[in-house]
């Protein structure tokens, strides 16, 4: 955290090695939080690229108040905000349905202890239906789902970049797991 | 406590951000009902799901590509670094111009409205003209 403190006093004071360090560090996190929540990996690029932009002229404006991460993934959300509500309005839609090879396919993996154990093919693979049931789900709950599953953050880092109170956060998280839940039905045998 | 409340906090229980009392309140309810705890195997399953998710990396040449828009955004905003000059430049210039404008109507308005006075009393002057002819045809008779 201090790391990227000095990084940002550097690069405010015209240093653009600084910027490209930031960059470099922080790169995978948000296109990897945007490709969860929006679900398409040109788009997701895009948007990456969008929000380095954003860092680099507005990061006059930043006044330390919380960590660098924290306003960053605050911008990284507007950004996929913005992408989604554009969305709305030009009817765009993912397949979220699972088939039954698709179904078979994670029920082995799940079943299968080690993570490695799967080839590489079936791995991409499993990718694409993890991402399809990330897809389904309502908006918010996407993006909470993401900054705790894929990116770690605790409930109050959550809270801070999505503005949510801590309350909120957990009936959030517990409201989109019991609708990935509802998806993933396949998984859970009735009466098991 | 309900089981509903129950399912709520096992969603905390699983991100590990329950306090410690309401732990001890979960773990003693999951010795006696299945359900709940056939929904916590159900929970951790999923949070594996998660686990599997692989992290990617952006497209190919993604700082380049970046440092390629900024280059040409900051070529093309060139101008604005001049901004705070050109504001102040701008500023000096407007008050300038409106403190010329302002004295030229204040002195206007001072001299403006005798003249519109005496503008009122002025006689025509064809009816001075008459008047004075018709004087002189009064003193000396018709003329001409």
């Amino acid at each position: 955290m201090e790391e990227d403190f000095e990084l940002l006093a550097k690069f405010k004071k015209g240093d653009q090695h600084a910027f490209e360090l930031l960059v470099r560090k922080y790169k995978t996190t948000v296109y990897n939080t945007i490709y969860s929540i929006i679900g398409n990996a040109q788009e997701a690029d895009d948007i990456a690229q969008e929000v380095f932009l954003k860092v680099y002229t507005k990061a006059g404006s930043f006044k330390g108040k919380s960590s660098f991460s924290t306003w960053l993934y605050r911008i990284t959300v507007n950004k996929c905000l913005d992408e989604l509500r554009r969305r709305k309005n030009k009817i765009i839609s993912y397949e979220t349905g699972f088939n039954e090879e698709e179904k078979l396919k994670l029920k082995d993996v799940l079943a299968s202890r080690e993570k490695d154990s799967t080839e590489e093919l079936i791995q991409n693979e499993l990718q694409d239906i993890i991402q399809k049931a990330m897809n389904s789900l309502p908006e918010k709950y996407r993006i909470i789902l993401t900054f705790k599953e894929i990116e770690g953050l605790s409930y109050n880092e959550i809270s801070q970049v999505m503005k949510i109170s801590l309350g909120k956060v957990k009936i959030w998280l517990f409201r989109a797991r019991q609708k990935l839940k509802e998806k993933l039905a396949f998984l859970y045998p009735q009466g098991e | 406590m309900s089981c509903k409340k129950f399912r709520l906090l096992l969603s905390a229980y699983l991100d590990q951000e329950i306090t410690k009392d309401e732990q001890e309140k979960l773990l003693e309810h999951l010795k006696t009902c299945s359900a709940c705890t056939r929904e916590l195997k159900y929970l951790k399953q999923m949070k594996r799901i998660f686990l599997l998710k692989e992290k990617k990396e952006p497209q190919e040449f993604f700082e380049t590509r970046l440092f390629a828009r900024i280059r040409s955004k900051r070529e093309r905003f060139a101008w604005r670094a001049y901004l705070p000059v050109f504001k102040k430049s701008i500023l000096a210039v407007l008050i300038f111009f409106l403190l010329v404008v302002g004295l030229l109507n204040y002195r206007n308005f001072l001299y403006h409205r005798p003249a519109e006075i005496i503008s009122d009393l002025l006689i025509d002057t064809e009816i001075e003209d008459n008047f004075e002819e018709e004087l002189l045809e009064i003193y000396y008779g018709p003329l001409g």
